[in-house]
Protein backbone atom coordinates (compact mmCIF):
# COMPACT_ATOMS: atom_id res chain seq x y z
CA UNK A 1 0.00 0.00 0.00
CA UNK A 2 1.77 3.37 -0.94
CA UNK A 3 0.99 6.02 1.81
CA UNK A 4 1.57 9.36 0.10
CA UNK A 5 4.52 11.25 1.56
CA UNK A 6 3.42 14.82 1.82
CA UNK A 7 1.82 16.14 4.42
CA UNK A 8 -2.39 16.07 5.25
CA UNK A 9 -4.76 18.56 4.74
CA UNK A 10 -4.77 21.08 7.47
CA UNK A 11 -7.14 19.97 9.88
CA UNK A 12 -11.19 21.82 10.15
CA UNK A 13 -10.37 24.62 12.31
CA UNK A 14 -6.75 24.38 12.98
CA UNK A 15 -4.75 27.20 11.93
CA UNK A 16 -0.77 25.98 9.84
CA UNK A 17 0.77 28.45 10.91
CA UNK A 18 0.90 26.98 14.08
CA UNK A 19 4.43 26.18 13.75
CA UNK A 20 6.76 29.17 14.15
CA UNK A 21 9.52 28.10 11.36
CA UNK A 22 6.38 27.91 8.85
CA UNK A 23 4.88 31.15 9.96
CA UNK A 24 6.30 34.57 7.52
CA UNK A 25 8.37 36.61 9.26
CA UNK A 26 8.80 39.86 6.74
CA UNK A 27 10.19 42.09 9.47
CA UNK A 28 12.55 41.34 12.17
CA UNK A 29 11.37 42.55 15.38
CA UNK A 30 12.92 42.73 19.08
CA UNK A 31 11.18 39.92 20.62
CA UNK A 32 8.56 41.29 23.06
CA UNK A 33 9.15 39.96 26.79
CA UNK A 34 6.52 37.26 27.79
CA UNK A 35 3.41 38.88 29.78
CA UNK A 36 3.96 38.60 33.79
CA UNK A 37 1.78 35.14 34.80
CA UNK A 38 -1.43 36.32 36.49
CA UNK A 39 -3.66 33.51 37.75
CA UNK A 40 -3.54 30.05 38.15
CA UNK A 41 -5.17 29.08 34.90
CA UNK A 42 -1.82 31.53 33.13
CA UNK A 43 0.34 29.35 35.78
CA UNK A 44 -0.84 26.16 35.04
CA UNK A 45 -0.75 27.30 30.67
CA UNK A 46 3.03 28.15 31.61
CA UNK A 47 3.78 24.95 33.27
CA UNK A 48 3.39 23.03 30.56
CA UNK A 49 4.16 25.40 27.58
CA UNK A 50 6.76 27.57 28.60
CA UNK A 51 8.41 25.97 31.92
CA UNK A 52 11.26 29.22 32.01
CA UNK A 53 8.60 31.70 32.52
CA UNK A 54 7.53 29.69 36.05
CA UNK A 55 10.99 30.75 37.19
CA UNK A 56 11.00 33.70 35.61
CA UNK A 57 14.00 36.31 36.71
CA UNK A 58 15.94 35.56 40.47
CA UNK A 59 15.35 39.10 40.96
CA UNK A 60 11.78 39.51 40.46
CA UNK A 61 8.97 39.89 42.55
CA UNK A 62 6.16 38.09 44.05
CA UNK A 63 8.16 34.66 43.53
CA UNK A 64 6.97 33.37 46.94
CA UNK A 65 3.18 34.12 45.95
CA UNK A 66 3.75 32.15 42.76
CA UNK A 67 5.19 29.32 45.07
CA UNK A 68 2.38 29.04 47.26
CA UNK A 69 -0.17 29.07 43.95
CA UNK A 70 2.11 26.53 43.06
CA UNK A 71 1.71 24.37 46.35
CA UNK A 72 -2.07 25.01 46.41
CA UNK A 73 -2.44 23.80 42.80
CA UNK A 74 -0.34 20.33 43.93
CA UNK A 75 -2.57 20.00 46.50
CA UNK A 76 -5.85 20.07 45.43
CA UNK A 77 -4.86 18.33 41.88
CA UNK A 78 -3.47 15.51 43.85
CA UNK A 79 -6.58 15.41 46.07
CA UNK A 80 -9.33 15.22 42.87
CA UNK A 81 -6.42 12.24 41.79
CA UNK A 82 -6.70 11.15 44.68
CA UNK A 83 -11.10 10.78 44.53
CA UNK A 84 -10.29 8.77 41.49
CA UNK A 85 -7.85 6.28 43.58
CA UNK A 86 -10.36 6.39 46.17
CA UNK A 87 -13.40 5.01 43.55
CA UNK A 88 -11.56 2.13 43.35
CA UNK A 89 -12.74 0.87 46.98
CA UNK A 90 -15.64 3.59 47.62
CA UNK A 91 -16.66 4.11 51.16
CA UNK A 92 -14.42 5.54 53.49
CA UNK A 93 -11.77 6.10 50.73
CA UNK A 94 -13.33 8.58 49.01
CA UNK A 95 -11.82 11.33 51.52
CA UNK A 96 -9.10 9.12 52.90
CA UNK A 97 -7.49 8.43 49.70
CA UNK A 98 -7.36 12.11 48.50
CA UNK A 99 -5.53 13.07 52.08
CA UNK A 100 -3.16 10.73 51.96
CA UNK A 101 -2.49 11.78 48.18
CA UNK A 102 -2.60 15.95 49.30
CA UNK A 103 -0.59 14.89 51.86
CA UNK A 104 1.84 12.61 50.28
CA UNK A 105 2.70 15.02 47.19
CA UNK A 106 3.24 17.75 49.80
CA UNK A 107 5.43 15.89 52.13
CA UNK A 108 7.22 14.21 49.55
CA UNK A 109 8.39 17.80 48.65
CA UNK A 110 8.47 19.13 52.28
CA UNK A 111 10.99 16.28 53.16
CA UNK A 112 13.76 16.67 49.93
CA UNK A 113 13.47 20.29 49.87
CA UNK A 114 16.37 21.05 52.44
CA UNK A 115 18.27 18.03 50.44
CA UNK A 116 18.04 19.85 47.29
CA UNK A 117 18.85 22.98 48.60
CA UNK A 118 22.03 21.65 50.11
CA UNK A 119 23.09 19.68 46.72
CA UNK A 120 22.69 22.84 44.91
CA UNK A 121 24.61 24.92 47.00
CA UNK A 122 27.49 22.22 47.36
CA UNK A 123 27.43 22.20 43.41
CA UNK A 124 27.74 26.17 43.48
CA UNK A 125 24.40 27.25 43.54
CA UNK A 126 23.23 30.70 44.22
CA UNK A 127 20.08 29.80 44.43
CA UNK A 128 18.10 31.15 47.48
CA UNK A 129 15.84 29.02 49.49
CA UNK A 130 12.71 30.69 47.92
CA UNK A 131 13.85 30.02 44.66
CA UNK A 132 14.39 26.42 45.72
CA UNK A 133 10.98 26.41 47.23
CA UNK A 134 9.70 27.49 43.60
CA UNK A 135 11.41 24.66 41.70
CA UNK A 136 10.02 22.34 44.18
CA UNK A 137 6.15 23.31 43.99
CA UNK A 138 6.37 23.92 40.15
CA UNK A 139 7.46 19.85 40.35
CA UNK A 140 5.27 19.01 42.25
CA UNK A 141 1.94 21.22 40.55
CA UNK A 142 3.49 19.68 37.12
CA UNK A 143 2.89 15.85 38.59
CA UNK A 144 -0.20 16.88 39.45
CA UNK A 145 -1.59 18.47 36.80
CA UNK A 146 -0.34 15.50 34.48
CA UNK A 147 -2.34 12.77 37.13
CA UNK A 148 -5.17 14.88 36.45
CA UNK A 149 -4.56 14.31 32.33
CA UNK A 150 -4.28 10.40 33.50
CA UNK A 151 -7.23 10.96 35.80
CA UNK A 152 -10.33 9.55 33.22
CA UNK A 153 -7.82 7.16 32.27
CA UNK A 154 -7.38 5.67 35.87
CA UNK A 155 -10.91 6.16 36.37
CA UNK A 156 -12.44 4.06 33.86
CA UNK A 157 -9.36 1.47 35.12
CA UNK A 158 -10.94 1.69 38.55
CA UNK A 159 -14.52 0.81 37.52
CA UNK A 160 -13.75 -2.06 35.74
CA UNK A 161 -10.74 -4.15 37.43
CA UNK A 162 -10.59 -5.84 40.47
CA UNK A 163 -6.93 -6.64 41.59
CA UNK A 164 -5.58 -3.96 44.08
CA UNK A 165 -1.81 -4.78 42.27
CA UNK A 166 -2.99 -4.50 38.66
CA UNK A 167 -4.52 -0.55 39.99
CA UNK A 168 -1.50 0.08 42.12
CA UNK A 169 0.58 -0.75 38.97
CA UNK A 170 -1.35 1.81 36.88
CA UNK A 171 -1.23 4.79 39.44
CA UNK A 172 2.77 4.25 40.08
CA UNK A 173 2.92 3.80 36.00
CA UNK A 174 1.00 7.06 35.66
CA UNK A 175 2.99 9.16 38.94
CA UNK A 176 6.33 7.53 37.69
CA UNK A 177 5.45 9.14 34.07
CA UNK A 178 4.33 12.69 35.95
CA UNK A 179 7.21 13.01 37.84
CA UNK A 180 9.60 12.46 35.16
CA UNK A 181 8.18 15.94 33.17
CA UNK A 182 7.99 17.17 36.63
CA UNK A 183 11.59 16.49 37.11
CA UNK A 184 12.02 17.47 34.06
CA UNK A 185 11.05 20.79 34.85
CA UNK A 186 13.64 21.12 37.84
CA UNK A 187 16.69 20.40 35.74
CA UNK A 188 15.65 23.52 33.09
CA UNK A 189 14.54 25.41 36.07
CA UNK A 190 18.24 24.73 38.01
CA UNK A 191 19.81 25.36 35.15
CA UNK A 192 18.31 28.75 34.40
CA UNK A 193 18.84 29.56 37.95
CA UNK A 194 22.60 28.84 38.16
CA UNK A 195 23.43 27.95 34.41
CA UNK A 196 24.39 24.14 34.93
CA UNK A 197 22.91 21.20 36.36
CA UNK A 198 25.18 19.23 38.49
CA UNK A 199 25.54 15.61 39.89
CA UNK A 200 24.16 16.43 43.14
CA UNK A 201 20.65 17.51 41.52
CA UNK A 202 20.52 13.83 39.85
CA UNK A 203 21.47 12.73 42.94
CA UNK A 204 18.65 14.60 44.32
CA UNK A 205 16.15 13.79 41.75
CA UNK A 206 16.88 9.85 42.54
CA UNK A 207 16.04 10.41 46.36
CA UNK A 208 13.23 12.36 45.18
CA UNK A 209 11.85 9.11 43.97
CA UNK A 210 12.70 6.93 46.51
CA UNK A 211 10.98 8.97 48.84
CA UNK A 212 7.94 9.34 46.78
CA UNK A 213 7.70 5.39 46.20
CA UNK A 214 8.37 4.90 49.83
CA UNK A 215 5.08 7.30 50.73
CA UNK A 216 3.29 4.91 48.69
CA UNK A 217 3.77 2.41 51.29
CA UNK A 218 3.84 4.40 54.26
CA UNK A 219 0.31 6.13 53.77
CA UNK A 220 -1.33 2.87 52.08
CA UNK A 221 -3.45 1.98 51.65
CA UNK A 222 -4.23 4.15 48.72
CA UNK A 223 -6.15 1.46 46.43
CA UNK A 224 -7.84 -1.15 48.53
CA UNK A 225 -9.31 -0.51 51.77
CA UNK A 226 -7.29 -0.85 55.45
CA UNK A 227 -8.32 -1.71 58.93
CA UNK A 228 -6.98 1.64 59.80
CA UNK A 229 -6.19 4.87 58.26
CA UNK A 230 -2.68 5.01 58.54
CA UNK A 231 -0.65 1.56 58.63
CA UNK A 232 0.56 -0.27 62.10
CA UNK A 233 3.46 -2.38 60.26
CA UNK A 234 6.30 -0.47 58.90
CA UNK A 235 7.41 -1.96 55.49
CA UNK A 236 9.83 -0.88 52.92
CA UNK A 237 8.07 0.22 49.31
CA UNK A 238 10.31 -3.32 47.81
CA UNK A 239 9.09 -5.58 50.56
CA UNK A 240 5.05 -3.93 50.43
CA UNK A 241 4.88 -4.53 46.67
CA UNK A 242 6.20 -8.15 47.16
CA UNK A 243 3.75 -8.99 49.47
CA UNK A 244 0.74 -6.94 47.29
CA UNK A 245 2.19 -9.49 44.14
CA UNK A 246 2.28 -12.56 46.65
CA UNK A 247 0.27 -14.63 48.36
CA UNK A 248 -1.66 -11.12 50.06
CA UNK A 249 -5.12 -10.87 49.44
CA UNK A 250 -5.07 -8.53 46.33
CA UNK A 251 -9.04 -8.34 45.50
CA UNK A 252 -11.02 -5.34 46.05
CA UNK A 253 -13.27 -5.39 48.80
CA UNK B 1 -14.26 17.78 14.60
CA UNK B 2 -17.75 17.46 14.60
CA UNK B 3 -17.34 16.31 10.75
CA UNK B 4 -14.59 13.60 12.33
CA UNK B 5 -17.04 12.62 14.68
CA UNK B 6 -19.56 12.26 12.55
CA UNK B 7 -16.95 9.90 9.99
CA UNK B 8 -16.62 7.79 13.05
CA UNK B 9 -19.70 7.39 14.32
CA UNK B 10 -20.95 6.28 11.07
CA UNK B 11 -18.14 4.57 10.20
CA UNK B 12 -17.50 1.93 12.26
CA UNK B 13 -21.17 1.92 13.29
CA UNK B 14 -21.12 0.26 9.37
CA UNK B 15 -18.46 -1.67 9.86
CA UNK B 16 -19.63 -2.95 13.41
CA UNK B 17 -23.01 -4.10 11.96
CA UNK B 18 -21.22 -6.40 9.23
CA UNK B 19 -18.73 -7.34 12.49
CA UNK B 20 -21.95 -8.81 14.47
CA UNK B 21 -24.30 -9.91 11.39
CA UNK B 22 -22.76 -13.33 11.83
CA UNK B 23 -23.96 -14.51 15.11
CA UNK B 24 -26.99 -12.82 15.08
CA UNK B 25 -29.00 -9.39 13.82
CA UNK B 26 -29.00 -8.60 17.46
CA UNK B 27 -25.50 -8.68 17.76
CA UNK B 28 -24.86 -6.43 14.65
CA UNK B 29 -27.00 -4.03 15.96
CA UNK B 30 -25.09 -3.81 19.52
CA UNK B 31 -21.76 -3.70 17.73
CA UNK B 32 -22.99 -1.06 15.79
CA UNK B 33 -23.09 0.96 19.15
CA UNK B 34 -20.38 -0.05 20.35
CA UNK B 35 -17.73 0.02 18.18
CA UNK B 36 -18.14 3.95 17.36
CA UNK B 37 -18.02 4.20 21.16
CA UNK B 38 -14.75 2.82 21.67
CA UNK B 39 -12.99 5.45 18.97
CA UNK B 40 -15.25 8.05 20.69
CA UNK B 41 -14.71 7.46 24.36
CA UNK B 42 -10.79 7.11 23.71
CA UNK B 43 -10.38 10.33 21.87
CA UNK B 44 -11.97 11.73 24.72
CA UNK B 45 -11.13 9.82 27.92
CA UNK B 46 -7.23 10.66 26.76
CA UNK B 47 -7.94 14.45 25.17
CA UNK B 48 -6.41 16.44 28.52
CA UNK B 49 -3.30 14.23 28.67
CA UNK B 50 -2.91 14.24 25.01
CA UNK B 51 -3.13 17.73 24.89
CA UNK B 52 -0.75 18.16 27.64
CA UNK B 53 1.97 15.86 26.65
CA UNK B 54 2.02 17.61 23.27
CA UNK B 55 3.62 21.08 24.57
CA UNK B 56 5.41 19.06 26.85
CA UNK B 57 7.32 16.86 24.67
CA UNK B 58 7.73 19.43 22.21
CA UNK B 59 5.19 20.47 19.68
CA UNK B 60 3.01 23.75 20.87
CA UNK B 61 -0.60 23.12 19.98
CA UNK B 62 -3.42 23.59 22.03
CA UNK B 63 -5.83 21.04 23.39
CA UNK B 64 -8.40 21.79 20.55
CA UNK B 65 -5.67 21.26 17.76
CA UNK B 66 -4.64 17.78 19.41
CA UNK B 67 -8.13 16.91 19.69
CA UNK B 68 -8.97 17.30 16.51
CA UNK B 69 -6.06 15.70 14.96
CA UNK B 70 -6.78 12.75 16.61
CA UNK B 71 -10.42 12.68 16.02
CA UNK B 72 -9.32 13.11 11.79
CA UNK B 73 -6.96 9.98 12.28
CA UNK B 74 -9.61 8.30 13.69
CA UNK B 75 -11.87 9.24 11.27
CA UNK B 76 -9.49 7.64 8.45
CA UNK B 77 -9.62 4.82 10.36
CA UNK B 78 -13.51 4.76 10.29
CA UNK B 79 -13.95 5.20 6.75
CA UNK B 80 -11.39 2.64 5.69
CA UNK B 81 -12.96 0.39 8.12
CA UNK B 82 -16.55 1.63 6.23
CA UNK B 83 -14.88 0.59 2.95
CA UNK B 84 -13.89 -2.70 4.30
CA UNK B 85 -17.47 -3.68 5.51
CA UNK B 86 -19.01 -4.84 2.20
CA UNK B 87 -15.76 -7.52 2.42
CA UNK B 88 -16.55 -8.58 5.50
CA UNK B 89 -19.98 -8.72 5.34
CA UNK B 90 -19.85 -11.29 2.00
CA UNK B 91 -17.32 -12.81 4.11
CA UNK B 92 -20.29 -13.46 6.98
CA UNK B 93 -22.88 -13.99 3.96
CA UNK B 94 -20.71 -16.82 2.66
CA UNK B 95 -19.03 -18.10 5.74
CA UNK B 96 -20.53 -21.62 7.73
CA UNK B 97 -23.47 -20.11 9.69
CA UNK B 98 -23.99 -20.62 13.36
CA UNK B 99 -26.19 -23.51 12.57
CA UNK B 100 -23.57 -25.34 11.02
CA UNK B 101 -21.19 -27.71 12.55
CA UNK B 102 -18.37 -25.84 11.19
CA UNK B 103 -19.52 -22.71 12.79
CA UNK B 104 -16.29 -22.52 15.35
CA UNK B 105 -14.26 -22.34 12.07
CA UNK B 106 -16.62 -19.44 10.67
CA UNK B 107 -16.04 -17.59 13.56
CA UNK B 108 -11.89 -17.89 14.21
CA UNK B 109 -11.98 -17.10 10.21
CA UNK B 110 -14.14 -13.70 11.06
CA UNK B 111 -11.77 -12.67 14.02
CA UNK B 112 -9.00 -12.57 12.12
CA UNK B 113 -10.35 -10.79 8.85
CA UNK B 114 -11.22 -8.48 11.84
CA UNK B 115 -7.98 -8.09 12.93
CA UNK B 116 -6.31 -7.84 10.06
CA UNK B 117 -8.74 -4.59 8.93
CA UNK B 118 -8.48 -3.20 12.21
CA UNK B 119 -4.52 -3.49 11.53
CA UNK B 120 -4.91 -1.99 8.38
CA UNK B 121 -6.84 1.08 9.09
CA UNK B 122 -5.26 1.48 12.44
CA UNK B 123 -1.37 1.77 10.55
CA UNK B 124 -3.00 3.97 7.91
CA UNK B 125 -4.52 6.23 10.25
CA UNK B 126 -1.52 6.24 12.23
CA UNK B 127 0.76 7.53 9.71
CA UNK B 128 -1.29 9.98 9.00
CA UNK B 129 -1.73 11.33 12.70
CA UNK B 130 2.08 11.45 12.49
CA UNK B 131 2.12 13.54 9.26
CA UNK B 132 -0.29 15.37 10.98
CA UNK B 133 1.87 16.30 13.65
CA UNK B 134 4.97 16.83 11.98
CA UNK B 135 2.92 19.61 9.26
CA UNK B 136 1.92 20.85 12.45
CA UNK B 137 5.74 21.52 14.75
CA UNK B 138 7.55 21.45 11.85
CA UNK B 139 10.52 19.08 13.30
CA UNK B 140 10.64 15.59 13.39
CA UNK B 141 11.97 14.42 16.81
CA UNK B 142 9.11 16.16 19.09
CA UNK B 143 6.59 14.97 16.36
CA UNK B 144 7.64 11.84 16.69
CA UNK B 145 7.99 12.10 20.77
CA UNK B 146 3.97 13.34 20.89
CA UNK B 147 3.05 10.32 17.96
CA UNK B 148 4.58 8.30 20.48
CA UNK B 149 3.19 9.49 23.39
CA UNK B 150 -0.14 9.78 21.85
CA UNK B 151 -0.09 5.92 20.36
CA UNK B 152 0.57 4.76 23.91
CA UNK B 153 -2.34 6.49 25.69
CA UNK B 154 -4.90 5.71 22.95
CA UNK B 155 -3.45 1.55 22.91
CA UNK B 156 -4.12 1.99 26.27
CA UNK B 157 -7.79 3.40 26.79
CA UNK B 158 -8.60 2.01 23.81
CA UNK B 159 -7.81 -1.71 24.34
CA UNK B 160 -9.60 -1.26 27.91
CA UNK B 161 -12.40 0.16 26.02
CA UNK B 162 -13.05 -2.52 23.50
CA UNK B 163 -12.53 -5.17 26.29
CA UNK B 164 -15.46 -3.67 28.76
CA UNK B 165 -17.95 -3.42 25.54
CA UNK B 166 -17.24 -6.93 23.96
CA UNK B 167 -18.22 -9.38 22.31
CA UNK B 168 -18.46 -7.50 18.92
CA UNK B 169 -18.35 -10.41 16.95
CA UNK B 170 -20.10 -12.86 19.07
CA UNK B 171 -18.74 -16.32 20.32
CA UNK B 172 -20.89 -18.96 19.28
CA UNK B 173 -21.19 -21.25 22.77
CA UNK B 174 -21.99 -17.65 24.47
CA UNK B 175 -25.24 -15.67 24.53
CA UNK B 176 -26.25 -12.72 22.40
CA UNK B 177 -25.74 -9.90 24.69
CA UNK B 178 -24.96 -6.28 24.56
CA UNK B 179 -22.04 -6.41 27.39
CA UNK B 180 -20.56 -9.36 29.08
CA UNK B 181 -21.80 -10.66 32.53
CA UNK B 182 -18.69 -9.68 33.83
CA UNK B 183 -17.73 -6.73 31.59
CA UNK B 184 -16.68 -4.81 34.82
CA UNK B 185 -14.69 -7.74 36.85
CA UNK B 186 -11.53 -7.44 35.12
CA UNK B 187 -9.04 -5.52 32.38
CA UNK B 188 -7.72 -6.16 28.90
CA UNK B 189 -4.35 -6.75 30.22
CA UNK B 190 -4.92 -8.90 33.08
CA UNK B 191 -6.66 -10.96 30.56
CA UNK B 192 -4.04 -11.06 28.28
CA UNK B 193 -1.70 -12.03 31.19
CA UNK B 194 -3.38 -14.84 32.60
CA UNK B 195 -3.86 -16.11 29.01
CA UNK B 196 0.31 -16.08 28.74
CA UNK B 197 0.31 -17.72 32.15
CA UNK B 198 -1.77 -20.35 30.70
CA UNK B 199 0.37 -20.71 27.70
CA UNK B 200 3.48 -21.33 29.41
CA UNK B 201 2.36 -23.41 32.27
Amino acid sequence: MNIPEQGPPPLPGVSSTTNPSQAPSPVPSTPKPPLPIQGMGMLIEALLRDPSRVVGDPAAKGRSRQALALLLIAALGAMIYGIVVGSFSGGDQYWAAPVKTGLGMLLTGLICLPSLYVFGALGGSKARVQDILLLVAGLAALVTILLLGFAPVAWVFSQSTQSVAAMGALHLLFWLTATLFGLRFLNHGFKQLQGSSNLGLKVWMLVYVVVGLQMTTALRPFVGVGATFLPVEKKFFLSHWADSLNGKPSIRP
Amino acid sequence: MGISLAVIVAGTAIYGAALGAWRSPAQGVFSALKLPLVLTLTALGNSLINGMAAPLLGVSISFKESLAAILASFAICATILASLAPLLLFLVVSSPSMDSAQRGAAHGLILIVNVGSLALAGIVGNVRLFQTILSLSGDRPPALRVWTAWLGMNLLLGSQFSWLLRPFVGSPGLPVEFLRADAFQGNFFEAVFRALVRLFS
